[in-house]
């Protein structure tokens, strides 16, 4: 009887496409990254509309209708948030410049820095600045700000330009989704049709069951942290703007890891705005022990107690079984993601492992049942 | 006034778009939908073009849905050599099969092999649940179309063992 010899010199060609395919890839990834960035966040926002411009689509019979109207709502809805935001934010500022002159901003960043230094162990209050240093090293640091703002000013630019293109992508994607579906179904030869539309199938279910949870998760959060914020409240914290905080925290935990520190910055900025120069704000104490000027210990614990109810109890349930993988393999796609592409990477991390997951697992399920096919 | 230059530019377009739409209304799985959930449905539908001998699925294969027959003829087979097929059915224009993958994840009980150059409609698994998630009153008229059509083929079953069971004991 006759063994079937393993076919080495189609394993080596292989490996050698492989390799020369990788190679092309990280030449010209440099130059299509932007794009495909573009297309993947375009895809992402098309998920998420698609049922919407499908649902309004069988009402009034007009696809193109359709699209407009859900970004017109859309695009009114994020402008009237970040309008809403604006004014109420610039209210409070100038209510804040009215009340503070520059000494006294000085001086309550003195006696913070001082309150600091002293709750902190004698060894460590030798090794830390004067509290005139401390004033200075902030003007030093407010000048640096002020100074990096033509480079921002160039960054808002660039991420007009790709939010810009992003938009028209999705629209296009919207308008034409179920065509560029078929279209790509068509594409797809006999022997493999019903494998290729179960994979198509599966990778749109996994991403948008992703995007469920996330959304779902993030909304979790937002009504925590405006809860949370308000019940600080009862306590004298004097927070304002807490609906708005609450969706910042709640979009920026949308990014992993990073994401949940990002919500608490607001948070404190308004705290501190809304107490300088209360006596009271200033000598607070977390629990009546450990100092927190400005409730700022209060707001972190309160976000920290938000992350891990949404860490340990939403997302495992919403997000982690959305894509059925196990935490430790989502815990090596943030990583991996994070490394590869930064805070964009953890974004798209987890949807993609899913996808891989999804297209492997066809992918083996082609090769067991090939004399099938 | 229509123009004959216009009218030839969407001709195809207007009589592929006719042709699905006069095939489907021939399959009693979407008897009495309106020319509304036609139009729905024919957003779901795959057209697929066989050429005479193609396999559309093997006997064994797992399933994922149905097809209807636009243009050219199936037959439907057990057994794959020459020498021990079995030809369960002749099909032809209008017909359809498979429909019994929308319902589970059992494989495929035959061959289904195009006796000639075929032009087929697929509707699937995944288009029904899509169909159920978008429109739940057509996914429900679908399935509800597709237990009268499996209901008729359990009640010739029935006919055919009584009939068989008859002229054993005669």
């Amino acid at each position: 009887m006759n063994n079937p010899q393993p076919n080495y010199f189609q394993l080596i060609y292989r490996i050698i496409i492989t390799m020369i395919g990788v190679w092309f890839l990280s030449i010209v990834w440099p130059f299509i990254s932007d794009v495909v960035l573009m297309l993947v966040f375009a895809f992402l926002f098309t998920t998420v509309l698609l049922s919407s411009v499908d649902a309004l689509e069988r009402k009034i019979g007009n696809r193109g209708l359709s699209v407009l109207a859900v970004v017109v709502i859309l695009l009114g809805g994020i402008g009237t948030f970040i309008g809403s935001f604006i004014s109420q934010m610039s209210q409070q500022a100038m209510e804040f410049s009215n009340r503070i002159d520059k000494e006294t901003l000085t001086k309550e960043f003195a006696t913070l820095g001082e309150r600091f230094t002293s709750a902190l162990p004698g060894f460590i209050q030798n090794m830390q600045p004067s509290n005139s240093d401390m004033a200075g090293k902030l003007s030093e640091l407010i000048n640096t700000v002020v100074g990096s703002l033509a480079s921002m000013a160039g960054a808002i630019g660039n991420f007009m330009f790709i939010a810009a293109m992003v938009f028209i992508f999705t629209i296009i994607l919207l308008a034409e989704y179920h065509g560029f579906r078929k279209s790509l179904v068509n594409a797809i030869p006999n022997k493999y049709f019903e494998v290729g539309l179960k994979l198509i199938f599966n990778i749109e279910k996994s991403v948008s069951s992703y995007l469920r949870g996330q959304f779902l998760s993030a909304a979790s959060v937002a009504g925590m942290s405006v809860a949370g914020l308000l019940l600080l409240n009862l306590f004298g914290a004097n927070l304002t703007l807490t609906f708005f905080i609450g969706i910042i925290a709640g979009l920026a935990n949308l990014i992993p890891l990073i994401g949940p520190f990002v919500g608490m910055i607001p948070a404190i900025l308004i705290a501190f705005m809304n107490n300088i120069g209360s006596e009271a704000a200033m000598a607070h104490m977390l629990f009546g022990v450990i100092p927190s000027p400005f409730f700022i210990l209060d707001i972190v614990l309160m976000f920290l107690i938000v992350q891990q109810i949404e860490g340990n109890l939403i997302t495992p349930a919403l997000v982690g079984k959305s894509v059925g993988l196990h935490p430790m393999i989502v815990m090596i796609a943030l990583l991996i993601g994070g490394t590869i592409l930064g805070p964009l990477g953890m974004l798209f991390a987890v949807p993609a492992t899913g996808v891989l997951k999804v297209i492997l697992t066809e992918v083996a399920f082609v090769r067991r049942n090939a004399h099938l096919l | 006034m229509k123009s004959a230059k216009w009218e030839n530019i969407f001709k195809g377009w207007n009589r592929s778009e006719s042709d699905t739409v006069l095939t489907l209304k021939q399959v009693p799985v979407f008897k009495d939908f309106s020319d509304k959930e036609f139009s729905e449905l024919e957003k779901l539908i795959h057209h697929r073009s066989y050429s005479n001998g193609d396999y559309i699925f093997k006997n064994r294969a797992p399933g994922e849905g149905m097809y209807i027959i636009m243009h050219g003829s199936v037959k439907i087979t057990i057994g794959t050599r020459a020498n021990n097929e079995n030809v369960l059915a002749e099909l032809g224009e209008g017909d359809f099969f498979g429909e019994l993958a929308l319902f589970d994840d059992e494989p495929r009980s035959a061959n289904a092999i195009a006796t000639s150059d075929a032009d087929l409609l697929g509707f699937f698994t995944q288009d029904l649940m899509t169909l159920q998630e978008r429109n739940p009153v057509l996914g429900q008229k679908i399935l509800f179309n597709l237990g009268g059509v499996l209901g008729d083929r359990l009640r010739g079953t029935n006919s055919l063992l009584i009939k068989a069971q008859s002229s054993d004991a005669d």
